[in-house]
């Protein structure tokens, strides 16, 4: 019994304890299922959703769909699950930056929630996004539930992202690097491996459980060389498109705030905006993926006008659905503008040049939502790798990676920020690994402070002090009031030295006529940032810290780069 | 505009081959006319914000040198006056007295720095020996233009409890607007008061224009 007992802790520690690789593959592919299981009860039930709606469409007061949508899902979010609008994705990558990957458990669940209801009703909106938070909550709350520490967290939030996006895009790939590039932020060999099989396994939950018709199907192409040169100009007009619609979207979200203050109001009229839009322009509902899917596939109805104008009632439609109340990811949006744009391309293209010999309007389909995925998320990579996927094969791999390079640094250089971290930016929270910000907001001000200074009382004269002096190896004396001991201002030995060095005064002064009462001080809420940027305005070298009118210690830059650069080595380390 | 290496180094606070350094690696936008690196400041200030990195352009802000400490003892003493033949049996009716005399500050503060002279002789005598004492208030007077030392000769020295035991028989009081002139007077007096010669000579009361012109030649020959 005691051998099993002894072989047992050995076999534990070996693969779980020491080395978590094993740990973190088990429990990566459990919640690769779980977030791939989430995907998929979206996907389906938005299609019931659809389904069910479909005879009303008919009817001329559809419009208010969306709006009653809408106003469902601000209701839910607001009063029932009690959390903040938006997509999502900025908030896991906060997470992940700032608190280790820690998600609430019902984040898991109620972005969905309000996402059925934006969507299903038919506001233009993705279902990635909240799919994307609803795995990583999973996989955050398994590793709570295992006990794991912010490293092993992190790599579980990886692994539900991966199994969302793979999931819903049938896309094991294009969810891994999703996952990297846009969450997490940086290429570790012990992340890749449980977030791929993350992937792979939202994959096949997806493909055994969603019946054919409603998944991504793989479609061939043939792509020659000569598409390159459309490639290259439809890179341009694409990036043109995603810089146009990131600034729409983040617009239309502070003139609805502007428009009027009350949720209820902003959230039924902009979707009653939507539905009137999508009235006309049926394109424009939803998630929109079956339209994708028709135009891939080469059998989308619209001319070039109506595609001309579907593109920018899309680009409307989903900056008010998002910013007016709804709730969605704009993933999906922009494979439908992509898409979208591909064809107005080809077909501008046919025009000009009709003997031109180049590929089916759904590879250009194809390259124009590689190009604005690229272009919006700054992603090119998730981009390239989830038209590789959705076409199945790697013929189209040449002009996409052009379209996916160059529309993500074109539109890098109009907006530099993606419209993933533009939030986090403008909030100062866009914390990747190994920055400056990201250590510096790690590092606690407490973590700093020296404290153990003797203080001396503001009534001391002169002469006391210098006898003190003799025997001390202090540099700086914080100066109390006698009874309560209250910070009054501080001693620098650099600054005293002149009147250290005439005897003929030690008996004429006290020292509360010598101390500095205009230092600058810091307190234990200010964080590391604000105490540096004080001391860099003043040329100070260290920094007394004072809370309730006590001092606590000094900060020292000596001793900030003893901890920045050990810090930096514990976070830029592999394990 | 444009900057050389030399001048942004200056408003990065970091030395020329840093910068030299961060040119060669590809991390400042710069071009070169000749030989030598330029940096458009336009072009600084964007690279700067996307760097988080804090760059003042128009000059660092040097700190101000206050000319407080310009103020000479002699002109004090000549602001303050010198007073002669002052009565009194113990500390407190010769400070009151001697501020009686002192003609240079306004009446109505009097009473209260009265008050706070005595409080800083209880706290500690400004004795400091030779018969010699420089009486000065805790706190500044900041309704003073000027810094004053009002010089004061007693008709008969006064116990003043000083460090020495010696009466006390000359007073040198310490007015001044400011903390920082304050200790420079203090300083500078206490200097001119280790002068043997110049306590000889103020043992034997003398004019008033000669202690200034004492004061001064002294001073001159003060290193600080």
């Amino acid at each position: 019994m005691l051998h099993l007992k002894d072989w047992y802790r050995t076999v534990y520690n070996k693969l779980f304890r020491l080395d978590d690789r094993l740990l973190l593959i088990v429990a990566g592919s459990v919640t690769g299922i779980f977030s791939g299981l989430a995907a998929v009860t979206l996907r389906l039930s938005l299609e019931a959703a659809v389904e069910w709606l479909e005879p009303f469409r008919e009817y001329s007061w559809a419009f208010v769909f969306p709006g009653i949508g809408a106003l469902l899902s601000t209701f839910y979010l607001e009063k029932v699950a009690r959390e903040g609008a938006g997509h999502g994705v900025p908030e896991v990558i906060y997470s992940v930056s700032r608190y280790g990957g820690l998600l609430r458990l019902r984040s898991s669940w109620s972005r969905l929630i309000s996402n059925f209801f934006t969507i299903g009703s038919g506001g233009s909106a993705g279902p990635e996004a909240p799919v994307v938070m609803s795995g990583s909550a999973i996989g955050s709350n398994i590793a709570k539930l295992l006990v794991l520490n912010d490293r092993q967290r992190i790599t579980l939030v990886g692994c539900g992202t991966a199994g969302a996006i793979a999931a819903i895009f049938n896309a094991p790939i294009a969810g891994l690097v999703f996952s990297v590039e846009v969450i997490l932020g940086e290429w570790k060999f012990v992340n890749i491996i449980p977030i791929a099989i993350a992937a792979v396994a939202g994959t096949e939950v997806s493909e055994s459980i969603i019946p054919e018709q409603v998944i991504f199907n793989h479609h061939l192409f043939q792509i020659s060389i000569a598409d390159l040169l459309p490639a290259l100009c439809l890179a341009v007009v694409t990036a043109l498109i995603s810089v146009c619609f990131t600034k729409i979207l983040r617009q239309t979200g502070r003139f609805a705030r502007q428009f009027t203050s009350s949720l209820w109001a902003r959230a039924i009229f902009g979707g009653c905006v939507v539905g009137l839009i999508g009235m006309f322009m049926p394109v424009v509902l939803g998630e929109g993926y079956h339209y994708i899917q028709a135009m891939v596939s080469g059998s989308f109805p619209m001319g070039l006008f109506l595609t001309a104008v579907a593109v920018f009632a899309k680009i409307i439609a989903t900056a008010i659905t998002l910013g007016w109340g709804g709730s969605g990811g704009i993933f999906a949006p922009c494979l439908v503008i992509g898409s979208l744009s591909g064809i107005m391309f080809y077909k501008i293209f046919l025009m000009i040049f009709p003997s031109a010999g180049c590929a089916s309007e759904g590879a250009y389909a194809l390259l124009g939502m590689a190009g604005v995925i690229s272009g919006v998320m700054q992603a090119p990579l998730t981009g390239i790798f989830l038209i590789v996927e959705i076409t199945g094969g790697y013929e189209t791999i040449l002009p996409l990676i052009v379209v996916s390079s160059i529309s993500s640094t074109m539109s890098h250089y109009i907006e530099p920020a993606s419209f993933y971290f533009k939030e986090l930016i403008e909030r100062g929270q866009f914390l990747r690994p190994g920055t400056d910000a990201r250590i510096l907001s790690d590092l606690n001000i407490t973590e700093l402070i020296e404290s153990g200074y003797v203080s001396v009382s503001e009534n001391m004269v002169f002469r006391e002090f210098i006898e003190l002096l003799k025997t001390s190896d202090q540099d700086f004396f914080p100066v109390v009031e006698d009874k309560t001991g209250e910070y009054r201002g501080i001693i620098q030995i650099s600054t005293i030295r002149k009147y250290a060095l005439d005897p003929g005064i030690y008996d004429m002064i006290f020292l509360n006529q010598i101390m500095d009462t205009d230092v600058m001080t810091a307190s234990l809420e200010n964080d590391l940032q604000e105490v540096l940027d004080m001391m860099d305005i003043n040329n100070m070298s260290t920094i007394p810290v004072v809370e309730n009118d006590r001092f606590i210690g000094m900060i020292s830059k000596t001793k900030i780069l003893d901890l920045y650069r050990r810090e930096l080595i514990m976070q830029t380390s592999v394990h | 505009m444009e900057l050389s290496v030399f001048d942004l180094s200056k408003h990065l606070g970091v030395a020329p081959t840093t910068i030299e350094r961060w040119v060669r690696q590809g991390k400042l936008p710069v071009f070169k006319t000749g030989t030598h690196y330029r940096f458009r400041t336009n072009e600084l200030a964007e690279w700067a914000a996307r760097h988080n990195i804090r760059l003042n352009l128009s000059g660092r802000a040097e700190p101000e040198k206050k000319n407080d400490e310009a103020v000479m003892l002699s002109e004090a003493v000549k602001n303050g006056g010198i007073y002669f033949g002052i009565r009194g049996d113990d500390v407190k009716t010769v400070l009151d007295s001697c501020l009686d005399q002192i003609s240079t500050i306004p009446d109505d503060f009097k009473a209260d720095l009265l008050t706070q002279l005595v409080e800083r002789e209880q706290a500690l005598s400004t004795g400091i020996g030779n018969g010699i004492a420089i009486p000065h208030p805790r706190s500044q007077l900041a309704y003073l233009q000027t810094p004053l030392v009002p010089l004061c000769f007693l008709e008969k020295p006064v116990d003043y409890n000083s460090l020495d035991q010696v009466p006390v028989s000359v007073l040198f009081f310490l007015l001044c607007p400011s903390l920082k002139l304050h200790l420079h007077l203090l300083s500078v007096l206490s200097f001119c008061l280790r002068n043997t010669q110049f306590r000889k000579m103020l043992e034997s009361c003398p004019e008033p224009d000669q202690i200034i012109e004492q004061i001064e030649l002294l001073e001159k020959t003060n290193p600080i």
